[in-house]
């Protein structure tokens, strides 16, 4: 499938007082319509930054931001309205990214008039189908709403339904379902889910959840990202069921699950030092090298390990997996 | 004998809209040294119901009913009853409560000894020596080096290592009960790992019991050995951990179960919970979870039932349909998503 969206190995530094600080380091994805993609990895690691340089959002310091075979930052006038069209963002935090003394209607009202010229009673007609689309009914009542009066689920389908307003190619949610009950985000994720399915809507969820990843870019794949690096991109089953990357293997290892045999009886790994690095002071070579029960001194230490193609379509950021052609979690023993 | 029974306890909010019954007629027993996991949904009452215990619910609070017995083995203590001084003293000697290790949860401007040297003063402990040298150990015992910890402030550490030292000053008076209210809740995966690994050889190693309160079930089934579900501010299931995960018998806790996808094995059937928890002001009558449940009869609209035997030893539902929700789920050990799936 044609590539819709893509990052070309963009970096993201920062100058701080205490030196520069690479939030991401040459990040290349891509993504055709109806894709599904998930980035995970633990906080710092760069995911929210690679999400928002997707959106258009934050500006590469170097490298280039694709959409439809052009270079986003480049564009103007047009090109570059019809992009922001297209890419929409969901955001974490429905209490933050609503406006609290804007109704439903008004929130829905401003992108359908501004973008589709629409008003007045096709508006209307308009954001009902949006709001049903969405799981929320009946929709007359919620028009007329202000976000306090919702729950925080309710609140997220209104941010999903307002990024429908616009037609999006492609639509990128922050740890869109960690702020709302447990009891209640798979419906969420599904909801998600079908848009990619129904309008070929390109999907990225940005979550520090394996779990939740796993199940919403079941199809698709998932990415593990490790002090601002993309350390392995494979299929989501292949990536949860036999991880490539030690640092990957070691987090799907580390992870409670809600079943008590199996949590309690997970082989762990145990890394080499648990302290995480500073971004600020990142280990040479591999920077996960420090705490990777298979770092080589001599190689690990040294070179820094690019993206390489693994059997099976994965891609791993690893030299010994890479090197013996086999995932790390059967180098470890971990299965 | 249990170190702690709760009977008919009531705790109401008020509001202008009149009392929110955010926990209704709890009882359950806290045995020695056991591990109690409660579950359910934010706004059911398990945290109400925690802070209660310990007495340290904000003022709009009111406990309407019931009665708390800790019993230390010495003596035998009415919490309810306590005057604020013998409260305090009951507060941390014996019961002690480690919140989500937010910034928030420490005064920003003192060292990480002070805290320590305060808690203690504040318990008795006027020997500093004493403080400090069971500061250190407790740091050792929590895998943190006392020498640099001690005179950091609490912004200086990692969220890891700020939980460390709130289990760590938890224990600063050795207490029989330790009630733990999301306490990985915001930590990254690996350091989530080490605090569970941490609390699970604490527990071995100090024998308190432990109340762990958590919306995240993978935290109960690594540490719970008896589960509470809640709803609606009542108990709706107790049970052995695994009897809840794969012999659920009341269908809110199938559909919390069904609700948490995993990582490793099938993931079967997932699903959220359709509709949301009632209002706790305006209970409907009958069941409360009634207008939710896939396993409802017109039964459930007359009464709101109770705790009821189920088909398994030492665990009980307040479902006049378990023995349906029974025949659904049956008794293989296997989780909840796979079986409907």
């Amino acid at each position: 499938m044609a590539t819709l969206i893509e990052l070309d190995g963009v970096s993201r530094r920062y100058a701080t007082p205490g030196g520069t600080i690479t939030a991401v380091d040459d990040v290349s994805l891509a993504l055709a319509a109806g894709d599904a993609l998930c980035i995970v990895g633990e906080s710092g690691c760069g995911k929210t930054t690679t999400g928002r340089m997707l959106a258009g959002l934050l500006r590469p310091t170097s490298g280039r931001l694709f959409f439809e075979g052009r270079d986003v930052w480049r564009t103007k006038g047009d090109d570059l309205a019809r992009f922001r069209r297209a890419v929409q963002i969901v955001h974490q935090d429905p209490y933050a990214s609503l406006n609290p003394s804007r109704t439903i209607a008004q929130t829905l009202a401003a992108p359908l008039g501004k973008h589709k010229k629409l008003h007045g009673r096709g508006a209307r007609a308009a954001m009902i189908a949006l709001l049903e689309r969405v799981g929320l009914t009946p929709a007359e009542d919620l028009l007329v709403k202000y976000p306090h009066q919702l729950s925080g689920g309710q609140r997220q389908r209104v941010s999903i339904a307002r990024a429908l307003t616009v037609d999006p190619r492609v639509i990128v949610a922050d740890e869109a379902v960690s702020m709302v009950d447990v009891s209640i985000r798979i419906s969420l994720l599904d909801l998600l889910h079908s848009l990619s399915r129904e309008f070929h809507v390109a999907t990225v969820l940005i979550t520090h959840d394996l779990a939740v990843a796993r199940y919403f870019a079941r199809g698709g794949r998932i990415a593990v990202m490790y002090l601002g690096r993309v350390v392995e991109l494979a299929e989501t089953e292949s990536l949860v069921a036999d991880p490539a990357h030690p640092y990957a293997v070691a987090l799907i290892a580390a992870i409670p699950e809600a079943d008590p045999t199996i949590t309690r009886t997970k082989e762990h790994v145990t890394l080499r030092s648990a302290e995480v690095p500073s971004l600020l002071a990142l280990p040479s070579g591999c920077t996960f090298h420090p705490r990777c029960p298979l770092s080589e001194a001599g190689l690990c230490d040294v070179v820094v390990p690019a993206l390489e193609d693994l059997p099976g379509g994965r891609s791993v950021a690893c030299h010994v997996a890479v090197r013996e052609r086999r995932p790390a979690a059967e180098l470890l023993g971990v299965r | 004998m249990p170190i702690l029974s709760v009977r008919g306890l009531s705790i109401e909010y008020r509001t202008r809209r009149g009392p929110i019954h955010a926990v209704r007629d709890v009882s359950f027993d806290l045995e020695q040294g056991e591990t109690l996991a409660i579950i359910g949904e934010s706004g059911s009452g398990k945290t109400t119901l925690a802070v209660g215990l310990v007495r340290l619910s904000p003022r709009s609070a009111r406990i309407t009913g019931g009665q708390i017995v800790y019993d230390s083995g010495r003596e035998r203590v009415a919490v309810l009853e306590l005057d604020s001084e013998e409260l305090r003293r009951f507060r941390w000697a014996e019961c002690a409560m480690v919140f989500q290790a937010a910034l928030s949860a420490f005064n920003p401007v003192i060292t990480i000894w002070e805290h320590f040297f305060d808690t203690g003063r504040a318990h008795g402990m006027h020997d500093r020596h004493r403080v400090h040298d069971r500061a250190r150990e407790l740091l050792h015992l929590v895998h943190l080096d006392p020498d640099r910890i001690l005179s950091a402030y609490a912004h200086e550490l990692s969220g890891g290592m700020r939980q460390r030292v709130l289990i760590a000053m938890a224990l600063l008076l050795d207490p029989r009960i330790v009630i733990l209210d999301e306490p990985t809740t915001a930590l990254d995966i690996l350091t989530q790992r080490a605090i569970i690994d941490l609390l699970r050889e604490l527990r071995r190693k100090l024998h308190f019991a432990t109340i762990f309160i958590s919306h995240d079930l993978s935290m109960a089934a690594e540490l719970a050995d008896r589960m509470l579900t809640m709803y609606a501010g009542r108990i709706v299931e107790r049970a052995g951990v695994d009897d809840l995960f794969y012999r659920p018998r009341h269908p809110y806790s199938i559909g919390l179960l069904r609700a948490v996808p995993r990582v490793s094995g099938a993931l079967g059937s997932v699903a959220s919970i359709p509709g949301s928890p009632p209002d706790l002001i305006r209970l409907p009558r009958g069941c409360t979870y009634y207008p939710r449940c896939p396993f409802h009869v017109d039964d459930c609209r007359e009464s709101d039932p109770p705790l009821l035997p189920v088909d398994t030893p030492g665990h009980e539902a307040a479902c006049i349909r378990w023995e349906a929700v029974a025949a659904r789920i049956g008794s293989a050990a296997k989780p909840v998503a796979e079986k409907l799936a």
